[in-house]
Order: structure tokens, then C-alpha cells, then sequence
């Protein structure tokens, strides 16, 4: 809703209002899980590595236009550059002839845009003088522009025939990718070629059809451990005892897991707009409070594996 | 100007493709992409082989390879691995926006560095200094400009990051062995906007391109060399010596993070469209201006109240230059056009509109004939605007030729020039 610092300009109409606040991903966003996972993934080999200061590899973001990648922009500011659609790859690969040897360079694009970033996705393959990460967001449609279905791609086959190592991922396991992407860093260097393909990154997607196949899907629990928990508690007993201390207060401790997924169901403690996508099973919580209540995409984003899984485990 | 490593090799006949290949390897270039096809194919194919890619097989490569490699000059290339012109494009954008090292100014005053890099990352440098990496070409032929249109508009918006990055284009406006008879100079110049030169002489062009390095790299933009088809073919001699900027070449590698200029997305694009237009290219004109002989281009006055201003511009220039050597034809100017300035100029755009200022008010010239290559007709539209907005009391003539004369059916453009 339209506010006093934040007022829909009157000349518009109401269904045209549109508000001042940055992009945001959808709370579960697999394309903002997996930024994360590689930014951590940076910083667990530099650790490592023991390289501190100036010495720490640093990583340079090539990105195609869509979806996943202007997430990784808006949510970590993890995109170096970001150019026009089908150059994102290319871009990368022109990046690497410029850039410092402390430098990694990674391209990404979505399963749409991989079509036609195909020609310096092989580029990269070909160019014996670097390695290549590629990451792939396969959400299986088109989404940025309506959800239109691409060109069917098999990228076991395709990023193979490249002479790519195709590795799969579930964007949802977010340690697990992080531990993946680190040891991707010390591949790279070695000059591999690998193209990371991150499956059913679309949360909201993934949700669909999982209704259609009349699946439950669960959502995050906290438990009295948190800290923010235990402060909202704090803030009850101030509320009540001496209220005028309560605008001195902060609102929350913590919040370390909403900010760092860049999730609104945790930043807002509202499980009923979780999507299910179980990242938080896997956050680095200081106190280990967080936890996963029933099925989620972390587990598996094929949504027919999942239900079988379901069945199985009742 | 930066001293190079100075080599003389010997006597040399260059095609125009294998000049604009010394001249950017000249100005340090390190890192060169393109997609063949005629009539540019040489351009790139001379540069697969001082890289190494394939063997060195004509004198121009054997003799500038040996330099380099005594030099111990870094190049890479790529000329046919990059699967069409669109990722030519692409991938010499991702290396020119590295900007690893600096160098000191030359051209920009304080003011005017703080116009151009004000707002990157850069602004806090005390010195001003020039963010420099790899200075890069790009080349094609004229049908690539419409492949690559994607990533060249595109690379306007990354301006400053895209200083030290020429796009060299093969223009066949004689339909020799392509599908169109293309002006390449309106997609360069009204679409993308960004400084154009139509070369003119094999003779020159090296040293055009290399100094074209050097000046449009502090500006912080792209400019694009555009060639006609027997331009690129014809051979003349050069001068032996070749002087190497090799600081340039060997630059520090490095990127640095500049998202509000590297990540293309509104919010970002639409202050630097408007800088563009309205605040960095009069900026490129004025600079033009000053440099105006430093890029190769001269005024002429015939006589002592010139009445008339002709421009010359590409295969016209070529051919208005035996003037000066022939008393015949100089005999022919004077009884045609009578007191006469000329203009010979390989800029295309943007035309600096403060010297033609200067020079009407200075002289009583009264038409301006423009002689230019190709349908465009891209130095007489500006003219006009020229003399419309400033209320310049003069006329301006449309004196070009819509498309190449075919090289084999004997085309005279000094009998054009004075039969107009």
C-alpha cells in the first residue's frame, strides 16, 4: 500500500500504481540460493587457501539478461556485468583475457538464453587457455517473459558433446552447493570446463505442480532457540512492564537467515508464505534453531521423485 | 605522446586492412577479434598470424612478427572461433572493460576527466588518471554491424569502460560479394553515435588508427574505422618505421567491479543515455576540434577569400591529395570553384561544429560542397543541422556518391570532384 514516504503518484489509476521499492526475489528464489551458495563457496576457498587481504580470489559475475541473473544483482549484487541477451557467456570469456590471474570468472545464463548463448558457451569450452563455470538456471520455461516454454535441451548430452563436466545441482541445498562451488574454484584454476546446471530453480513453479499432484509441501519452524525469538519475547515483557522503553528498542537481533537467503517468510517469521524451497535446513545458523517441518524442494525439485519420497516416508 | 620500441622494417606495401593491423598493433593492442569476410577478411587474418594461431605467410606478418616477438609483445586473437560478429563483438566488450592499471592524461583537462569518469569507480583517483587495460579491435565487414548492433548499442551505455576499443568494418558498397551495398557509416554514426573516421589511404592509415587509439581511449569511448572495399585491397607503399607503444601492451591485467556502468539495467542506463547525448558528445567534438590534425585531418586554403569550403572525405580525400602535386589540376580547381577552402577530413562523426564556426566567420564562404562515399550522406545531414542551428549563412551541397564505382571500371573521383 501506498504510504506518506512512499505515495502512488495521484495521476495514475490504482491497478497502475507502481512502488519505490527495489526488485526483490520471491521468498524461495532457487536463482538468489544458488548467488549465495557461490559467493560462500568463494569464501570457504579463499579461507582454505588461507589467503587474506589483496592475496583472496575474488570472482568476477558474467551474466546473460534474465530471471536468475538480475536476482543475483538485486539480492547480492554478485553481477559484475551484465550486457545484452546471448552475450553473457562471450562476455565472460573476453572478461578472461583481461582480468587478473586472482580473478575467477563465472558465466551464467538461464535454460532459455542458453540457446542462443550457445556459440560462446563452446567458445569457452574450446579456449584451451582458461577454465570455464558455466552455470545454467533451468527453470524449464522462459519466465522473465512470460513463461514461454524453450527448446528442449538435454544438457548431459549437449554440455558433454562441448567437452563440458555437467554437474547437476539442486539449487535448494545451499551448504552442499557452497562445498561444490569451492571445489569448483580449484578446477577452474586447473583449467576444467564445467557446466553447472541448477534444476527447478522457479520455487513458485515448483509449487504449481506440486499442488497439481496434490502434494503437501512443508514449511521452515524455529525453534525457542532463536534469537530473534527469544527477543520478540523480550520485547512482550518491555511492551507490557515499561512501555516507554519499547521505542528504544530494536525490532529484531538476529534475522541473520532472512537477510542472508533473501527470504521474506523468515525475515517476516510468516511460515504461510514459505514456499517450501527448504533452504533454511541447510543455513549456517549460530545457534542452529532453524529447521524444515514436512517435504521441500531441497530434498528433490522432480517433482514425481518427491512424491514418491512422500509416499514412502507416509 | 608515450615513447614505443622503434623498428624499421624496411620497404612495405600494405593493403588498408594490413595498415589498420600495424596501426592498432602500434598502439599496443592485446587482445583482437573479429569475423572474416571480404573485403575485411585480411584485417583479422593478419592478426590469427602475428598471434601465432597459423602460420606467418606474406611479408607484412613475417616482418612485424619478428618485431613483436623481439618485442616480446602479448597478442591474442580470435577470428573465426568466435561463431559470428555478434560474439566477435561481445567477447572484445568483455575484454576492453577491464581496467586494471592507469595512465596519465594527455587530452582531458581536470574538468573534463571529471565529466567523463566522475561518477565510476575511478572518481576518487587525486592525479585523474586514465583507467587503462587492454586496448582491443574488433573487426568485420559491413554486414556484421548489423549482426553485432546488439552489443555495440549496448556498449555505448558501459562508456567510460569501453575506452581503448576500435570496431574496424569492411564496407563492400560495390555489392562485390555481399547481398547489400551497405553504409556502414549511419549505423556507426546516427545509430550508435560514436566517433567514426572513413579512412582514406593505406599510406595514412596506421598512423589514423594509432592516434585515434590514443585520444578516443582518455575519452573513454568505442570508435569505429570504416573502410571501402578497394581500400582494403589496395596495396601502396608505407613508412618503414614502426614504433611499438608497448606500455600500453603490456598494461596490468585486472577487473575492477563497477556494477552502476557494467550491469546494463534501467535505473542505471538512463542518467548515462542522458550524459551521453547531451553532455559527452559535445565533449567528443570539442576534443575533435583541438585534435583535429592529430587524428589526420587538414584545412587548405586555396587563394586568398575563399568563397566556397569543399569537405573531402574518403576515396575523395585519396584523390584530392594529387592536387598538391599536380599544377594541371590545382589549374582546374581554382578556374572551377575560384578561391576555395578544402577540408580533407576522415572524421564522419561527430563533425566539430565550432571549427566550421570558426572558419565561416573567419572566411567569406558562402556554399559548402560535401564529397562522401555511400548513401548516408552522414558528414552532409550533420552540415545541414550545423548550419541550422547556429544560423550559419551559408548552403550546403550534397556532393556524394551513393554507393562504391566498381574498382575495374576505371572510377575518377578528382574528374568527379571537378566536373561537379
Amino acid at each position: 500500500m501506498a504510504n506518506g514516504k512512499n505515495p502512488a503518484p495521484k495521476r495514475f489509476t490504482s491497478d497502475e500504481i507502481t512502488y519505490l521499492r527495489p526488485v526483490s526475489s520471491c521468498s524461495g528464489c532457487g536463482d538468489t540460493k544458488v548467488s549465495w551458495s557461490l559467493m560462500e563457496g568463494i569464501r570457504r576457498f579463499n579461507r582454505e587457501l588461507e589467503l587474506k587481504g589483496r592475496d583472496r580470489y575474488e570472482l568476477i559475475y558474467a551474466a546473460d539478461r534474465g530471471c536468475g541473473n538480475l536476482q543475483g544483482y538485486h539480492a547480492y549484487r554478485i553481477v559484475d556485468a551484465i550486457f545484452c541477451m546471448g552475450a553473457g557467456a562471450i562476455v565472460g570469456d573476453g572478461i578472461k583475457e583481461s582480468c587478473s590471474e586472482k580473478q575467477i570468472v563465472v558465466t551464467a545464463s538461464g535454460d532459455g538464453a542458453y540457446n542462443f548463448n550457445i556459440s560462446g558457451i563452446k567458445f569457452a569450452a574450446k579456449n584451451k587457455r582458461f577454465g570455464a563455470i558455466n552455470i545454467i538456471y533451468n527453470n524449464y520455461n522462459i519466465r522473465m517473459t512470460g513463461g514461454q516454454t524453450p527448446l528442449e535441451i538435454d544438457f548431459d548430452r549437449e554440455g558433454a558433446a562441448m567437452s563440458f563436466d555437467v554437474i547437476h545441482i539442486n539449487p535448494f541445498r545451499i551448504n552442499d552447493n557452497a562445498e561444490i562451488f569451492k571445489e569448483l574454484y580449484y578446477r577452474y584454476l586447473k583449467r576444467d570446463k564445467i557446466m553447472v546446471v541448477a534444476d527447478g530453480v522457479c520455487a513458485i513453479d515448483n509449487g504449481k505442480d506440486a499442488r497439481v499432484e496434490g502434494l503437501i509441501i512443508g514449511h521452515f519452524k524455529r525453534s525457542d532457540d532463536c534469537l530473534d525469538i527469544k527477543f520478540a519475547k523480550e520485547r512482550e515483557r518491555v511492551a507490557r512492564e515499561d512501555p516507554d522503553k519499547l521505542k528504544n528498542l530494536p525490532r529484531f537481533k538476529c534475522r541473520l537467515c532472512g537477510i542472508g537467503l533473501r527470504c521474506h517468510a523468515l525475515l517476516n517469521n510468516d511460515p504461510s508464505i514459505c514456499s517450501g524451497c527448504g533452504a533454511c535446513s541447510q543455513f549456517p545458523c549460530p545457534v542452529d534453531a532453524l529447521s524444515f517441518e514436512g517435504l521441500s524442494f531441497s530434498i528433490s525439485t522432480n517433482i514425481t521423485e518427491l512424491k514418491d519420497l512422500g509416499k514412502r516416508h507416509g | 605522446m608515450t615513447k614505443g620500441k622503434v623498428f624499421n622494417l624496411g620497404r612495405m606495401r600494405l593493403s588498408g586492412s594490413q595498415s589498420v593491423a600495424r596501426g592498432a598493433i602500434e598502439a599496443g593492442v592485446r587482445v583482437t577479434s573479429g569475423y572474416p569476410g571480404a573485403p575485411i577478411s585480411d584485417l583479422q587474418g593478419s592478426f590469427d598470424q602475428l598471434a601465432g594461431n597459423i602460420p606467418r605467410n606474406n611479408p607484412f606478418t613475417v616482418l612485424v612478427g619478428k618485431a613483436l616477438d623481439e618485442a616480446v609483445y602479448q597478442l591474442v586473437s580470435h577470428w573465426g572461433t568466435t561463431s559470428n560478429e555478434d560474439n566477435a563483438m561481445a567477447l572484445a566488450l568483455g575484454a576492453v572493460i577491464g581496467k586494471g592499471d592507469y595512465k596519465k592524461r594527455e587530452f582531458l583537462t581536470e574538468e573534463e576527466w571529471d565529466l567523463v569518469y566522475g561518477e565510476t569507480v575511478f572518481a576518487d583517483d587525486k592525479e585523474k588518471r586514465i583507467p587503462a587495460g587492454s586496448r582491443v579491435m574488433c573487426s568485420f565487414k559491413h554486414l556484421g554491424g548489423n549482426t553485432a548492433a546488439d552489443v555495440i548499442r549496448v556498449a555505448v551505455n558501459a562508456v567510460p569502460y569501453t575506452g581503448g576499443l576500435s570496431i574496424a568494418s569492411g564496407d563492400d558498397r560495390q555489392g562485390t560479394s555481399s547481398q547489400t551495398m551497405q553504409d556502414n557509416k549511419i549505423l556507426f554514426s546516427f545509430h550508435f553515435r560514436i566517433p567514426t573516421l572513413e579512412l582514406y589511404s593505406p599510406r595514412t592509415a596506421h598512423s589514423t588508427v594509432k592516434n585515434c587509439y590514443c585520444l578516443f581511449e582518455e575519452l573513454g569511448v568505442p570508435f569505429a574505422l570504416i573502410m571501402n572495399y578497394d581500400l582494403s585491397y589496395r596495396e601502396v607503399s608505407v613508412d618503414p618505421i614502426m614504433e611499438l607503444d608497448i606500455t600500453a601492451n603490456q598494461r596490468r591485467k585486472g577487473f575492477t567491479r563497477d556494477p552502476k556502468h557494467l550491469v546494463t539495467i534501467g535505473p542505471h542506463i538512463r542518467p548515462k543515455e542522458k550524459k551521453y547525448h547531451s553532455e559527452l558528445i559535445p565533449l567528443f567534438k570539442l576534443k575533435i576540434k583541438e585534435y583535429f590534425e592529430f587524428l589526420g585531418n587538414r584545412v587548405t586554403t586555396y587563394g586568398a577569400e575563399p568563397k566556397a569550403m569543399l569537405i573531402v572525405n574518403g576515396p575523395f580525400r585519396e584523390d584530392f591529395e594529387i592536387v598538391n602535386h599536380d599544377p594541371d589540376l590545382k589549374g582546374r580547381l581554382e578556374s572551377k570553384f575560384g578561391d576555395v577552402l578544402v577540408m580533407e577530413t576522415d572524421i564522419v562523426f561527430p563533425q566539430p561544429d565550432s571549427l566550421y564556426d570558426e572558419l565561416i566567420s573567419k572566411h567569406p564562404i558562402r556554399e559548402i560542397l560535401v564529397f562522401e562515399e555511400g548513401y548516408g550522406r552522414v558528414i552532409y545531414l550533420q552540415l545541414l543541422d550545423i548550419v541550422n542551428r547556429m544560423g550559419l549563412d551559408v548552403k550546403v551541397f550534397d556532393c556524394g556518391i551513393p554507393f562504391e564505382p566498381r574498382i575495374y571500371e576505371r572510377f575518377s573521383y578528382i574528374d568527379y570532384i571537378m566536373d561537379v
